[in-house]
């Protein structure tokens, strides 16, 4: 503003020059014959303003404002209560979600082991049977043995007998062969 | 007298009468100058009506520039004062738009600019001065004195301070009117220097008149940075006369 001021301290002597022979030479400003008429008027026309800002525009705007204030910052919280809400039911529905998984897990692992326990006793219960039969199929292998044994030594000394009885007139009996048998 | 002298850059500021008034042998007529007061007033009164008509929690344009110069003038009080301020808000929002509104006003090609005149910005200075003096008192009683002598700094320095801090204190009305008078009177002058200079190269005008654009923006920014620059500086004063002790 220096160099505007400068040039203006510079123009004015010229400006003096144009003025002469006008009402009033130099500054309009150093005129103070204008000065009660503007001061009068300022006093006038400020206190008006000043009357419609302090009783009209404030009250109006800062309600205005504060309204708007109330309103965001109730949206706010309702928007913070909403959102708590909806961790709250996420939280419920992640409990719910591990509780089923846990719940699901252990039926899982119990219906294993039941069925493991089906299966074992199953197991057991056959194998019983088999050895079961085992032995018995072994003592009838056993008996039919003693028996095809003794079939085998009858049929042997009754072969004996006969062979013996073609060429011997006394025949042994039984025992004796079974004696000379054995 | 216009077509007279076309570049003159004085006459711009000459106060005409319109209408003839007396009060106890007192010329207090209504003047080009009076005139452009009501204008300012019109103008701001007219924004906050345009703004105010259709209240609501979204704002529309012009009730949008209603609230935007509103939360400027609060903020700038309440950074510089704090909430002690409040009280002061009406006045420090009228000071604001009224001079605002006579700088962006006396832009306008043949109009008068009610700011140009020392008398106008000294009687808003002279008020400011005198009610700040008066709240430092009232708030602090004779405490006030203290912003004579700054703490923190040594006695035998007082002699040469207190004066200095006197000084400065008296010339704050004086620097106050005479920043924004003289900018506004040096700005319109240059404005019609190179206006008259357009006229008078014919064809050559041109070249002015670029330089006249940019200086017509410039002095755009000045009419809203001095607007600005009184009302904070008030703010601060009133700041000083509240806090004292810094």
């Amino acid at each position: 503003m220096k160099f505007f001021l400068k040039i203006f301290i510079f123009v004015l002597p010229l400006s003096g020059a144009y003025a002469e022979g006008q009402k009033s030479a130099g500054l309009p400003q150093m005129d103070i014959s204008t000065f009660p008429s503007q001061l009068f008027w300022l006093i006038i026309t400020f206190t008006a303003l000043y009357l419609f800002i302090w009783k009209f525009v404030i009250p109006r705007l800062s309600t205005t404002i504060e309204e708007r204030k109330d309103k965001i910052s109730n949206d706010i919280n309702d928007a913070e209560n909403l959102n708590s809400e909806a961790s709250k039911i996420l939280e419920n529905y992640d409990d719910k979600m591990n509780s089923a998984s846990l719940e699901s897990n252990e039926i899982v692992s119990s219906s294993k082991a039941t069925m493991n326990e089906y299966l074992d006793k199953l197991k057991k219960d056959n194998e019983i049977k088999i050895n079961a039969m085992i032995t018995e199929s072994e003592k009838k292998i056993h008996q039919q043995k003693q028996q095809s044994e003794q079939e085998i030594k009858k049929a042997t000394i009754d072969t004996i007998k006969s062979i013996v009885s073609k060429y011997v007139e006394s025949v042994p009996s039984d025992d004796e062969i079974s004696k000379k048998l054995n | 007298m216009a077509a007279d002298n076309p570049i003159d850059p004085i006459h711009q500021f000459e106060i005409s009468k319109i209408a003839e008034m007396q009060i106890a042998g007192i010329d207090i007529s209504f003047t080009n100058s009076s005139l452009f007061m009501v204008f300012a007033i019109a103008a701001t009164m007219t924004l906050f009506i345009l703004g105010l008509s259709k209240r609501s929690i979204i704002p529309n344009r012009m009730q949008m520039l209603s609230e935007l110069s509103y939360n400027f003038i609060a903020n700038m009080l309440r950074d510089q004062v704090g909430d002690q301020g409040r009280a002061y808000f009406p006045f420090i929002f009228s000071l604001f738009m009224f001079i605002f509104f006579c700088n962006f006003i006396g832009l306008i090609p043949y109009t008068f600019t009610v700011t140009s005149h020392l008398v106008v910005t000294f009687a808003f200075a002279g008020l400011i001065f005198l009610a700040v003096t008066i709240i430092g008192f009232m708030k602090n009683g004779l405490g006030y004195l203290r912003i004579f002598y700054p703490s923190g700094i040594p006695i035998f320095l007082a002699p040469l301070i207190v004066p200095i801090e006197i000084i400065s204190y008296l010339s704050k009305p004086i620097s106050l009117s005479v920043r924004l008078c003289a900018n506004m009177l040096a700005g319109h002058s240059i404005l019609k220097i190179f206006a008259g200079f357009i006229v008078m190269l014919g064809f050559l005008g041109f070249a002015p008149l670029i330089f006249l654009v940019v200086l017509y923006a410039l002095e755009t920014l000045i009419a809203a940075l001095q607007a600005y620059i009184f009302t904070i500086l008030t703010c601060i004063y009133l700041n000083d006369a509240l806090h004292p002790d810094h």
